[in-house]
């Protein structure tokens, strides 16, 4: 009872408060479970749902398999093996993270179609006319393909960061034990990165559920289409949220999973200075092999579509006045920094919450603050304007009192809209967050427990200055992502209020792509500093 | 250890600075009285042009949201009495009628537009009004198909076009509003024959936008598409060279001349129930329909004016005058939800 008791604090009370304001917008939806079907619904299952959620499943499971692949083989050549362009490479490969797919989507098949380069120059050059069908990425495994090369690094951050520091004397001793690299990698590598592979893979198959502009223009039908087609198609809003809940299901089921992999393992080290693994030289054929294949995710994920990007806009100088680049900069860093910063210093308090409470529900309930990223951002957006609304009509009194003349004040600001990306992306913070808490354990703060510091002290003094580098990688991550946004920020931002990624989907959905290379090259160019810079601190941090 | 106190200091900082953010709302308030709220699902630098050069003539604000026409409407409905929204402009009539049906609109007189906006062009109740025309029409290759062989959309359905037709997805809502016009004329059975008899003649599953279909004819996958007017216009005056050579090689044929006349759609607008600012919202659509506004419309993006004493431009006239779609413009929104049920059934991808 007693230690019941002294579990009730500030820390408590914060993340409790935390997790309720996240969750609640989203209780609409779950509500949504409930209600009985009506005709759409009975509609949809005979003749499309079928098919929704087998192409759904197959884009799924197909990236998962293929971003797993390429994110743990390129995370263990680049934390086991030295060769050329190493270092570079180490670094540059999380960069196609700063290309927002659907920009990929389009870029790609401007590269392949009839007008694009490649069949441009088969004509004009050599004159041949091959069958289109071969450069026909509009299909399943052309937007696997776009989601592999472009996500992909989810995976690999993750499991790269764990491989070069956490794992080096297990490694080490396998090697010491005589086993070769592929034994090594199949019975040691893949079983202790198993936690990172996870938690990489589980926020590729989010995004892939939530996305809508590349499966849109590809043509292929998915639970997202079915959710978008019963809401607006058919004005038929319950059962899109019933959608939205089937998904939320399986999302939930997705964590359960990732919770029963994990087990009853804790992976925590008694030194959060673990010596880095010696790397071992790779010469000749396979130094060659090892950059070339760096090299070659590296061009597919961001070379070549940056390179498309930069022609495009030089065809395209001076069609938009360049001053107006300055305020749709100026306001995609403001609110994706803001964004990125909330969300972190609420995943400190929660997280440091779910670790020191203890109990099932303790556990549990930082996981609800998660569905976010499973609901589409148009219902979110839906669901947000919803509670600020009755938030706003609960507050007019206050309002008057004030002197203001509209009723609606909250509801059109940018706290509406930063609120929003707080709710769908608190997942990317949070579990940045929540690894770097399970990296540095209890004992530590056991420790300075025991010589009588307390809680929000140990807080700053001991745990904040190992959390660094979970805190750096956090914030970035939802920085890119905040600034790749689309439909939250289309539904949500207040008059006059234009971002890069508004600008760059207004043209695109006009099938202006060339005019939105100019705005796609910005989001790139300032995501890739946010990423450089990432690095930097990380490698101060490892030092 | 002093850092990182410093940088949990910085971010509250920063989250702070958010919360003072609001003073946009703040600002606007002192304009009060002098602006128009309007909420567009039209995303053209043309369109920002014309609100630039009425705010110059006129003094009046115009402030922006720009959206999906269907998250544009959800959120003036949650948004309820309190909206901000003074005006609703969308590129569909399937939207202005499920604006007016979920009772967002408000009824418009004034002269001005009566006169400048033909009646078919504007809602029976004037809660909306049309600005531009698209036309839906069907591009071929000139090298393989004769304008003589080309007739209605309905012939497309017939054999001698199997593995040959080449149109986007369903999802879209120009081929919702088009097959929802054909449930208007022939009623919803010989509507369904006809996107089956479509299907079934498909060159490949629908991929892309409209100006995909038009280099997939290019590209010899098909040999007719069918495809917004406009679209056919901003190829023909690409940047891209290649882009124009695909345009040059293709005819545009008004299909249905013989018979119900082409398929039309239009954008407009209507002023929403609870506007704040009713009068400036109806200068701004006076302003739109007006005849120099309504000549940017056709010279930049390539839309027909609704407004007759505009002549279209020179493009335009040269793919010549063609017959419409003689139906309520309405019924494209009121037979919006059947057509999405039809293309389910038929496998319409």
């Amino acid at each position: 009872m007693q230690r019941r008791l002294a579990n009730i604090n500030i820390w408590t009370v914060a993340a409790i408060a935390i997790i309720a304001a996240l969750f609640l917008p989203n209780m609409t939806i779950v509500t949504g479970l409930f209600t009985p079907s009506n005709e759409n619904w009975e509609h949809m299952k005979e003749f499309v749902l079928w098919s929704f959620v087998k192409n759904s499943l197959i884009l799924v499971v197909a990236t998962a398999v293929s971003t797993i692949f390429i994110g743990l083989s390129l995370a263990w050549l680049i934390a086991q093996y030295q060769f050329p362009f190493r270092k570079f490479l180490k670094w540059a490969l999380i960069l196609p993270l700063s290309i927002p797919p659907f920009i990929g989507a389009y870029t790609y098949h401007g590269i392949f179609n009839y007008t694009g380069v490649i069949q441009s120059t088969l004509r004009g050059l050599f004159n041949m006319e091959l069958n289109p069908v071969y450069f026909d990425i509009m299909n399943l495994p052309g937007a696997i393909f776009i989601y592999t090369v472009f996500l992909y690094p989810y995976v690999y951050t993750i499991t790269q960061v764990f491989l070069s520091q956490q794992s080096a004397s297990l490694i080490e001793s396998t090697r010491l034990l005589g086993k070769g690299p592929w034994r090594t990698f199949f019975q040691v590598v893949v079983p202790i990165s198993r936690i990172s592979i996870i938690a990489g893979a589980s926020l590729v198959i989010l995004e892939v559920l939530n996305d809508y502009g590349v499966v849109k223009y590809y043509g292929i039908q998915t639970f997202t289409t079915a959710i978008f087609q019963s809401w607006f198609g058919l004005g038929d809003i319950e059962t899109s949220i019933k959608l939205a809940a089937s998904l939320m299901g399986f999302v939930i089921i997705i964590l359960l999973i990732e919770k029963i992999l994990r087990g009853r393992r804790q992976y925590s080290y008694s030194s959060t200075k673990v010596r880095p693994l010696p790397l071992i030289r790779l010469t000749g054929w396979k130094a060659f092999a090892a950059a070339g294949y760096g090299f070659a995710i590296l061009a597919l994920g961001f070379f070549i579509p940056i390179i498309q990007l930069i022609d495009w806009t030089i065809l395209t100088f001076g069609t938009i006045p360049l001053d107006e680049f300055i305020s749709y900069i100026k306001n995609s860093v403001f609110v994706a920094g803001i964004s990125a910063a909330t969300i972190i210093v609420f995943s400190l308090i929660v997280g440091n919450f779910a670790r020191l409470v203890h109990g099932r529900i303790a556990k549990l309930l930082p996981k609800l603050t998660v569905l976010g990223y499973s609901i589409p951002g148009a219902v979110i957006a839906v669901a947000v304007v919803t509670a600020f609304v009755a938030l706003d009509n609960f507050l007019a009194p206050l309002y008057q009192l004030v002197g203001t003349k509209s009723t609606l004040v909250l509801s059109v600001s940018l706290i509406l809209l930063v609120t929003a990306y707080i709710i769908r992306f608190f997942a990317i913070g949070y579990s940045s967050i929540e690894t770097g808490y399970d990296k540095i354990g209890t004992d530590f703060q056991d420790a300075s427990r025991l010589l009588g510091a307390g809680l929000t002290r140990t807080f700053f003094k001991v745990d904040m200055p190992m959390m660094k580098g979970a805190i750096i990688s956090g914030f970035i991550l939802v920085f890119i992502d905040v600034l790749k946004e689309i439909p939250l920020t289309l539904i949500l931002r207040p008059f006059n209020f234009d971002t890069l990624s508004t600008k760059a989907f207004q043209y695109a959905s006009d099938e202006k792509i060339m005019e939105a290379s100019q705005a796609s090259l910005l989001i790139v160019g300032i995501s890739a500093l946010a990423i450089m810079v990432f690095y930097k601190f990380l490698e101060k941090e490892l030092d | 250890m002093k850092k990182s106190l410093y940088l949990i200091l910085a971010l509250l900082l920063l989250v702070l600075a958010a919360c003072g953010n609001d003073d946009a709302a703040e600002q606007k308030e002192e304009t009060d009285g002098n602006e128009v709220n309007l909420y567009t699902a039209r995303h053209y630098d043309v369109d920002d042009e014309l609100y630039k050069k009425f705010e110059e003539e006129t003094g009046i604000k115009v402030n922006l949201i720009k959206g999906d026409a269907d998250e544009l409407l959800e959120r003036i409905k949650r948004e309820g009495d309190a909206t901000e929204a003074d005006l609703f402009l969308t590129a569909d009539a399937g939207r202005l009628y499920r604006a007016k049906e979920d009772d967002l609109l408000q009824s418009v007189t004034s002269d001005l537009l009566d006169e400048q906006i033909p009646e078919n062009y504007r809602d029976t109740d004037q809660m909306w009004y049309g600005l531009t025309k698209r036309a839906r029409v069907i591009v071929y290759n000139q090298d393989t198909v004769s304008p003589e062989e080309l007739s209605t959309y309905d012939a497309l359905t017939e054999d001698q076009w199997n593995g040959r037709v080449l149109i986007r997805s369903s999802e879209n809502i120009y081929n919702q509003s088009l097959l929802a016009s054909f449930i208007e004329i022939d009623g919803e059975e010989k509507a369904k024959e006809w996107a089956a008899g479509l299907v079934n003649n498909f060159a490949r599953d629908p991929e892309g936008g409209d100006r995909d279909q038009a280099k997939a004819i290019a590209a010899g996958v098909g040999d007719v598409a069918i495809m917004n007017s406009y679209y056919f216009g901003q190829m023909l005056n690409s940047e891209d060279a290649a882009e124009v050579e695909v345009a040059e090689g293709l005819g545009l044929y008004f299909p249905n001349q013989e018979t119900t006349g082409t398929h039309v759609n239009v954008s407009g607008a209507g002023v929403v129930k609870t506007a704040k600012n009713k009068e400036n919202a109806i200068k701004l659509l006076e302003f739109l329909s007006a005849p120099e506004a309504q000549g940017t419309f056709a010279e930049a993006n390539y839309e027909y004016p609704v407004n007759s004493a505009v002549e279209p431009s020179e493009l335009l006239k040269s793919w010549g005058e063609f017959k419409e779609q003689d139906i309520p413009l309405s019924s494209l929104g009121d037979n919006n939800a059947k057509s999405i049920l039809i293309f389910n059934e038929v496998g319409w991808k």
